[in-house]
């Protein structure tokens, strides 16, 4: 027995925005998936500008992951050279998603203008 | 008969008021965000076609339009997981998990992990928060009718045990309790899982129970028994694998998580399917 559907034009709209939706996350998964590699994470640290606070020196870093796998406590240190002395700051970030990027700061008492800056990632682990 | 625009939006949001109150709890679980992303893009796929074959399940045996069509039920489930998605978007928004800055991976996935179990939760807020105004007692009488069946049953109770796991299926505890738990406890809390289903079902009388007892019998009562927790073991197992908690090496761990689970899962699947129907 074939039935007729009777709905009304609101009912009609969710139903078709409802059905993009679905059809647009599908579509997005199953293209990720195909593009998807299997590289293991590959974290690149980026530091910027640095900029002066009350009583410290922030410097901004980019940390990017340019893998196919999510880093889980993605440990990251920075060190500043600045006239013979060495001061070390560094951060954790707790997840790091696949092609995902994190904003974040490091902080230092010595000016990091007058010296060089190194970033380096220490260490993380597959969640 | 078409319903008037009024009372359709009425049906939605009650529907909306559902899916916040059953998933409120995983969005504000830092472990679902994280599993958003952690999951491979072909898992949140599988994903959305099991919950989709659960929102057919549940609207064909329990939803709220008891003289439907397949057709029908397929609708109401479409607009229930594009709501759910709506939705999960729009409280993750407001949570603050959601940033422009995100890549889309992250944001699609997030959504999608949090929208399923809204759109589980929509279908029985439909359903179950109100709507006897519309109600007639045939239609009453034909959905109870189809209830009865072992299928009807075992879909509902899968919904149950869904909507109880999954407020605890994501968090850390899981693992932490099954490794950490001496294996004589581990039985223990499967012994615990079977007798509480057991009397949910058959001796305590919670609301609705009465229907399924009706042929008493000590053979039907472990037959009604082991099934339920059956199906919370299954749903148990799934939702740790779609996890990723089954990339462990160890079978001991594996199976002591499903235990663990198992428990919350069963109480959904015997006192989750009474209440649901």
């Amino acid at each position: 027995m074939k039935q007729k559907i009777n709905k009304n034009w609101l009912e009609w709209t969710v139903f078709g925005v409802s059905a993009a939706l679905i059809a647009l996350v599908l579509g997005f998964l199953i293209f990720e998936s195909a593009t998807i590699g299997d590289a293991l994470p590959d974290i690149h640290v980026l530091t910027g500008t640095p900029e002066a606070r009350t009583s410290y020196f922030a410097v901004p870093l980019e940390v990017t992951n340019k893998g196919d796998q999510t880093a889980e406590g993605v440990h990251i240190e920075v060190v500043l050279r600045s006239g013979g002395k060495e001061e070390r700051a560094d951060l954790e970030i707790a997840f790091l998603p696949r092609r995902g990027a994190r904003e974040a700061w490091v902080t230092f008492k010595t000016d990091p203008r007058q010296g060089t800056l190194e970033a380096r990632v220490l260490g993380y682990e597959k969640p | 008969m078409t319903s008037s625009v009024s009372s359709s939006l009425r049906e939605y949001a009650r529907g909306v008021a559902g899916g916040l109150m059953f998933s409120l709890p995983l969005l504000y679980t830092m472990e679902v965000w994280w599993a958003g992303f952690v999951a491979e893009p072909m898992r949140l796929v599988v994903y959305i076609a099991t919950v989709f074959l659960l929102l057919l399940g549940y609207n064909h045996y329990a939803g709220l339009h008891h003289d439907h069509c397949w057709s029908e039920v397929m609708i109401d489930s479409v607009e229930e997981m594009g709501l759910g998605l709506l939705l999960a978007a729009a409280m993750l928004f407001l949570l603050g998990q959601i940033e422009l800055d995100h890549n889309a991976y992250e944001i699609v996935g997030k959504i999608t992990i949090e929208a399923m179990t809204i759109a589980i939760g929509i279908s029985i807020g439909t359903s179950q928060l109100g709507g006897g105004e519309k109600e007639t007692k045939a239609a009453a009488e034909a959905s109870a009718q189809k209830e009865k069946t072992f299928t009807g049953q075992a879909v509902i109770a899968m919904c149950g045990a869904v909507l109880f796991a999954a407020n605890v299926a994501p968090t850390e505890e899981i693992i932490m309790i099954a490794t950490q738990s001496h294996i004589a406890k581990l039985v223990g809390i499967a012994l615990l899982s079977v007798a509480l289903t057991a009397m949910i079902l058959y001796y305590i009388e919670f609301t609705g129970s009465r229907r399924l007892a009706r042929r008493n019998g000590v053979l039907s009562v472990i037959v009604g028994t082991v099934i339920s927790y059956a199906v919370a073991l299954v749903v148990s197992a799934l939702m740790l694998w779609f996890l990723g908690r089954f990339d462990e090496p160890s079978l001991l761990t594996v199976v002591s998580q499903v235990v663990v689970l198992g428990l919350a899962a069963t109480l959904g699947a015997s006192a989750g399917r009474l209440l649901l129907q």
